[in-house]
């Protein structure tokens, strides 16, 4: 089986082994059907303007310019560009609104759907701080590749200047004003997030699980499906803990948007007042299992000790129990610690599969506009293997 | 560890290519010439790199050659005996490498690649096929030995920095010194 050209036949069979919701199975499926195909070319930023150009033209009645385009770094998983748009919002005076083009190369470590990063950054307008978002080109048909545009925010991910002690490789050490002052945030948009009401927003991308086992099943056969698509070749541990994780599926109480990949480093502050202004990065994000978000977010791979090198603060804020303890008061929702550990295993592995599969299968194929960057990637995943091996000595 | 040698220079090269190389002053003639000449460099290296182990067997073959053929005819007084020696010794040296390099990098490679997927189709089909009562058994022995190659993988990516203090782990020179590795194994 050559995984770079993928047959009909093969794309049927994994679809048929691994059942996913209808979108996660589109935009799949439309990697492998595009992977035969050319790698990413260098786009420049006037060929970006005039894609945006197109796709305005077909949204706006009024005139429009754009303006001052750049690019943007951060992440490994997305192109984005920033650029000024003079128009008029509902036919009012015209304004300058500084905008955000996020778009995906060919094949991405992450492989998601903008119309599902459109339409949950939509849903949380006005309850949790996130950037307003304005058009999406789902399937390309203006820009080189599917995308959507939403207004830039101020701040900063992490604290330009002055910050001592240890700080982990991945984490983010905040310093303990800003810790202070984020923390309380931290757990209260969280606690938001799960208590929305979901029903009132348009989450037609979205598939609603069932109460039982269906959800934690969804996310499951997604990131089994991306194992099987991407790896070089299995890896006995990353195996095991898929056989781990189909035995002991966990049964859904509660249905809550989760964000996916709720952490630090994916909300920007302001660093004087240490006022959360937006929620970033909504791409892994899904109807499902609360528990997997705060699975996600206590993950030792975002965390760091506090200066004393005594308590393991995670995502560089609180101790576990403490963050655990203020998200039930502030979500009145329960945390089913057996739940909790099912998540730990299926995050863990799902961080594995991207950065020792995908990681390697993107670059490989020439696929994406940093492919150095993912590349580099390959190399984080041992530490993921790791904590995964150390949780599942627990549970086997 | 997937991250080898050819992937590392594809990615490499198109970085310098698509991004890199366009982004430097056309007036900076030193900057521009030394970075054509570093993916230049790359780019010899990705083609030559997957043929330097047959380009070390033939030079060896070619110089075991040249040298049996001297040793065969050189003759002369107690100096030339005494670099005759010397020079028999390392044929002897060289042929026996040359009896021992049977097996290319690349097929040690595919074949570290066709295990890695066979016992994970194993294991797959032991969970629904295979008699529950292995499977404890081979979960502690997967896990055991992937304790011992995650800690190989994690010293090798030392370097990148992905962890603030990486003291507590040993040395990737120690964890890979494949002739100790061999001798705990047949023991």
């Amino acid at each position: 089986m050559d995984k770079n050209r993928p047959s009909e036949q093969w794309l049927s069979s994994l679809r048929e082994r691994f059942p996913c919701e209808p979108e996660v199975d589109r935009f799949l499926s439309r990697k492998l059907n595009n992977r035969a195909g050319p790698g990413y070319t260098p786009v420049p930023l006037e060929a970006l303007c005039a894609g945006i150009e197109k796709l305005l033209d077909s949204k706006l009645n009024t005139a429009f310019e754009i303006d001052a385009a750049r690019w943007l770094t951060g992440g490994a998983s997305k192109l984005q560009m920033a650029f000024d748009l003079k128009w008029h919002p509902h036919d009012a005076e015209s304004v300058t609104t500084p905008m955000v083009l996020r778009m995906q190369p060919a094949e991405s470590i992450v492989e998601s759907s903008r119309l599902r990063e459109f339409q949950l950054i939509n849903a949380f307008q006005d309850h949790v701080p996130v950037p307003s978002v304005y058009w999406v080109d789902d399937e390309g048909e203006y820009l080189p590749y599917p995308a959507l545009i939403y207004g830039l925010v101020d701040g900063v991910t992490k604290p330009k200047t002055g910050v001592g002690g240890e700080v982990s490789g991945m984490g983010t050490n905040y310093g303990a004003r800003l810790r202070s002052l984020l923390a309380p945030q931290f757990v209260d948009y969280l606690a938001r997030i799960h208590t929305h009401n979901w029903r009132e927003a348009n989450l037609s991308a979205f598939e609603v699980p069932t109460l039982g086992t269906l959800a934690a099943e969804r996310q499951l056969n997604w990131w089994a499906r991306v194992a099987a698509e991407d790896a070089l070749a299995d890896i006995p541990l990353l195996t095991l803990a898929a056989q781990w994780l189909r035995a002991e599926l966990p049964t859904l109480d509660r249905i809550s948007i989760v964000h996916g990949d709720y952490r630090c480093g994916n909300f920007l502050f302001n660093e004087q007042s240490g006022e959360i202004t937006a929620w970033l990065d909504w791409e892994l994000g899904h109807l499902g299992d609360r528990h997997e978000d705060l699975a996600w977010c206590t993950a030792r791979t975002w965390g760091h000790r506090d200066e004393n090198g005594g308590a393991e603060l995670i995502c560089g804020l609180m101790r576990e129990e403490d963050f655990l303890h203020a998200y039930e008061q502030a979500s009145g929702l329960s945390v089913n610690q057996q739940t909790l550990r099912y998540y730990k295993v299926l995050n863990t592995w799902k961080l594995s599969v991207m950065s020792l599969f995908t990681s390697y299968r993107a670059p490989a194929g020439g696929k994406t506009h940093q492919d150095v960057l993912v590349a580099w990637c390959l190399g984080v995943g041992a530490k993921f293997t790791e904590q995964l091996g150390e949780i599942l000595e627990e549970v086997i | 560890m997937d991250l080898r040698a050819p992937l590392q220079l594809q990615s490499m090269i198109k970085s310098m290519s698509d991004v890199v190389l366009p982004a430097i002053d056309p007036d900076n003639s030193l900057a521009q010439e030394q970075a054509q000449l570093v993916l230049g460099m790359m780019h010899l290296m990705a083609s030559r790199l997957p043929m330097q182990f047959s380009y070390d067997i033939d030079q060896l073959t070619r110089y075991v050659s040249l040298a049996r053929e001297i040793l065969a005819h050189g003759e002369g007084g107690q100096r030339t005996k005494e670099e005759l020696a010397l020079l028999n010794t390392s044929v002897d040296n060289g042929a026996q490498a040359l009896q021992g390099a049977q097996t290319s990098p690349a097929d040690l490679e595919a074949a570290v690649l066709t295990l890695r997927a066979r016992i994970s189709a194993l294991i797959e089909t032991l969970w629904s096929d295979g008699e529950p009562t292995c499977r404890e058994t081979i979960s502690k022995a997967v896990l055991a030995a992937s304790k011992e190659q995650i800690l190989r993988e994690r010293a090798w990516f030392a370097p990148q920095g992905w962890d603030a203090d990486m003291s507590n782990y040993p040395s990737i020179e120690s964890l890979i010194d494949y002739k100790k590795v061999a001798s705990e194994s047949d023991t």
